[in-house]
């Protein structure tokens, strides 16, 4: 009995966890036939799997550094419409991958220049005004060269050629690609502009980092390492524009000619490419001067967040599009929707039947299929490599870890990195199920925020959960909302309002928080 | 080994360290003495580039190591077992040792060693750190300071809080290491830190005021008494 109670404390959260599941399904259950639920728990899966994939992200970064990315929405719907992009239009992903790539270069050479500075290979001039002088001069640079660079695009402003009408056409397989822009001016003085110019903006950026560990006394031997992944970035970098400079045409052909299913993990790659590249350079470039000042850094999430969605609505424009599904999820001819796996392997169909009703493959099955594999994927990289290791001793105290020689810095952008790479992927995936928008960011951010608040903020599980549960309640409120809710002993039946969905996955958190002030996971500190 | 020549560290607005000098040297035990609040915590954390110095120097081994990154100082080959030993809870005790590789392998080579003075780590091997008692965690921080070739050890409160059976046991491997490392201890408990150091340096009000042998302080009541309150 004793042993029994002991038990029972020791986890308490899991099946305090499972308790709320337990009602919560006798609830849904109760007046809903199987078929109705079962498909309704499917759905909360993929709500579930989006969800968990921007607050893993969130929860990572928030536990391993302390800062409230208030800007991983926006991270996530750029992700989005970046991945958007190459499934669309390859032919702009090429033209912009050219001068991206050199920009790219020569900001992940920053490290070079600092090393450059550091090891006194290169004085670094005394005045102050010098980086920022390198900074304005990279400013003007690419600005003249980016203004003549030809970038194949849309225009929001005129309807044939906005991306409606594009992802329209590449929805019914009817796309076909506008005229290549050309050069104006000479090719290769606007690439010596950008090569310049991304130089000047590392150079500067060099400057700024080695300006603030300046005073170091560093006569010991072996500190100051050659940054050689930063040297294999840039390389890699330049290697991809110019690749896509001088292969232009080919290349575009190439990408048009795939299959919407090899775009799409195309897309995938170069959305979590972006964004773990945007979120290196977030956290070393703006939120690392800013460690001892956490309002500040808040703030200046914050502003990142406002200007991702600026940069969004003046790329892409302010009206919603949807992004297609790739064609291993959408087959509708013959054989469709399926009854059996064979059939929907065989015809790739976009639906299929499951008890009496139809059930989409890429929402329900897709997705949430993804979620699984990552949560999986992050759960070992967390318990079975050397950085998970890092990362959970990091959590507790970084300060710590790197007295033992582990050069944390390296470790926090490394990690922003992963958690903006998530939700990029996240965006990706999101992209065909729920359309491109710009507000797609703030609404998961939210959902993402409150599944951690259930869950337990820094908590791993807690985050999978948590982003569960919301899925769960926001979709069986939703289903509710058609079929009603018969209140016992009366004659009532009540029919939850939209506005309800939000509302109640707030009123779980403030449940959950009021029981356990921590999260279902969280640890007491 | 280590040699500090008048540092001086602020923590925010406070000017904790007021010009703090002494030279431990190669192969002994040194320890800092003084009352709670002198400034011998914020000595190793200032030597450890945790809180850096605003003035003065810190050689080691010949070289300048003031305002490197911490991870660059420990790196030279200088291990800290903090004052709360800063176990981390969420790794096993075997990951908690793993973490401190500086090279692949280094676990490996030193775990007969590290079990030889601790023989109790080798039977928790798997447990989380969280589950160990204030003792077990005190000989899994030396232990985990142990793990890469360390050349000098710096050693904060290892008796705190702890029975006296503990502390001889974790005093008798400290004695041991000390054989082949230089070791810079912090320890309010005089009775401890007489019995284990070669040499000591008293800190009083963020300075060094006295250092010696600790074989001339031990029979000077007279000091004991005037900085080290009751002794």
């Amino acid at each position: 009995m004793d042993r029994l109670l002991q038990n029972f404390r020791r986890n308490r959260t899991l099946l305090i966890t499972l308790a709320v599941f337990a009602v919560f399904f006798l609830l849904a259950i109760r007046g809903m036939p199987a078929e109705e639920w079962v498909i309704t728990l499917l759905r909360s899966l993929a709500v579930g799997s989006i969800t968990f994939l921007v607050a893993s992200g969130f929860s990572l970064i928030f536990g391993l550094m302390d800062v409230l990315n208030l800007a991983h929405g926006t991270l996530f719907m750029i992700g989005a419409y970046i991945g958007w992009t190459v499934f669309v239009r390859p032919d702009t992903f090429v033209d912009v991958a050219t001068p991206a790539g050199l920009i790219g270069m020569g900001i992940a050479l920053a490290p070079l220049w600092a090393y450059a500075f550091g090891s006194g290979t290169l004085r670094l001039p005394r005045s102050r005004i010098v980086p920022w002088l390198g900074l304005a001069a990279a400013v003007a640079a690419l600005w003249w060269g980016l203004a003549r660079y030809p970038i194949t695009s849309w225009d929001p402003a005129v309807y044939a050629e906005s991306p409606i009408t594009y992802a329209f056409a590449a929805g019914q397989g009817t796309l076909s690609l506008p005229e290549p822009e050309l050069f104006t001016s000479s090719p290769y003085l606007v690439l010596a502009a950008l090569a310049f110019g991304s130089l000047a903006a590392g150079a500067g950026m060099g400057g700024f980092s080695a300006g603030r560990s300046a005073g170091a006394g560093a006569s010991a031997p072996g500190t100051r390492r050659l940054p050689r992944g930063a040297l294999i970035a840039a390389g890699l970098l330049l290697a991809l524009a110019l690749g896509t400079f001088f292969f232009h045409g080919t290349l575009t052909a190439a990408l048009f000619g795939l299959n919407s299913t090899a775009r799409f993990v195309l897309a995938i790659l170069v959305a979590v490419g972006v964004g773990f590249g945007m979120g290196a350079l977030v956290e070393s470039a703006l939120i690392r001067p800013l460690y001892a000042r956490p309002i500040y850094q808040i703030l200046m999430t914050l502003g990142v967040s406002a200007i991702g969605i600026e940069l969004v609505r003046g790329i892409w424009g302010r009206p919603e599009f949807t992004m297609p599904k790739p064609a291993i999820f959408d087959g509708t001819g013959e054989g469709c929707p399926a009854v059996s796996l064979a059939d929907l392997f065989a015809h790739q169909c976009s639906t299929f039947e499951l008890l009496g009703s139809r059930v989409r493959t890429y929402n329900e099955i897709f997705v949430p299929l993804l979620g699984l594999i990552v949560l999986v994927a992050i759960w070992l990289l967390l318990r079975r490599s050397r950085l998970g290791m890092v990362i959970r001793a990091g959590v507790q105290d970084s300060e710590m870890v790197e007295a033992l020689g582990i050069n944390v810095r390296r470790v926090f952008t490394l990690v922003f990195g992963l958690g903006v790479g998530l939700a990029a992927l996240g965006g990706v995936v999101a992209g065909p199920s729920m359309g491109l928008s710009l507000g797609m960011g703030e609404r998961l951010l939210i959902n993402a925020l409150i599944a951690l608040a259930i869950g337990g903020l820094t908590s791993f599980p807690g985050a999978a959960a948590g982003s569960l549960l919301v899925g769960v309640i926001q979709q069986f409120i939703i289903k509710y909302g058609q079929i009603g809710i018969s209140i016992p002993f009366t004659e009532i039946v009540f029919k939850p309002t939209p506005p309800l969905v939000p509302a109640s996955t707030v009123l779980l958190m403030v449940i959950v928080l009021l029981l356990m002030p921590n999260g279902l996971f969280g640890r007491r500190d | 080994m280590i040699e500090v020549r008048d540092i001086h560290t602020h923590i925010g607005q406070y000017h904790i360290l007021e010009g703090v000098s002494f030279h431990a040297p190669k192969g002994q035990i040194t320890a800092l003495l003084g009352r709670n609040g002198a400034g011998k915590t914020t000595t190793l954390k200032t030597i450890m580039g945790i809180t850096p110095p605003s003035r003065g120097k810190v050689v080691y081994d010949g070289h300048e190591i003031q305002g490197l990154r911490s991870f660059d100082i420990a790196s030279q080959g200088i291990g800290y077992v903090p004052e709360h030993r800063a176990i981390f809870r969420d790794l096993s005790v075997e990951e908690n040792l793993k973490i401190a590789e500086r090279k692949k392998g280094d676990f490996a080579r030193k775990q007969a060693m590290i079990f030889d003075l601790f023989p109790d780590l080798a039977r928790l091997i798997h447990l989380p750190g969280t589950n160990l008692s204030g003792g077990q965690q005190q000989m899994l921080a030396i232990a985990r300071a142990l793990v890469p070739d360390n050349r000098l050890l710096l050693i904060d409160e290892p008796s705190e809080g702890l029975a006296p059976v503990i502390i001889e046991q974790l005093m008798n491997a400290i004695r041991t290491l000390s054989a082949e490392t230089t070791v810079l201890l912090v320890e309010q408990n005089f009775l401890v830190a007489s019995r284990l150091a070669e040499f000591y340096v008293i800190i009083e009000e963020g300075q060094s005021v006295r250092a010696g042998e600790m074989a001339d302080l031990a029979g000077d009541e007279a000091t004991i008494g005037r900085y080290l309150g009751a002794g």
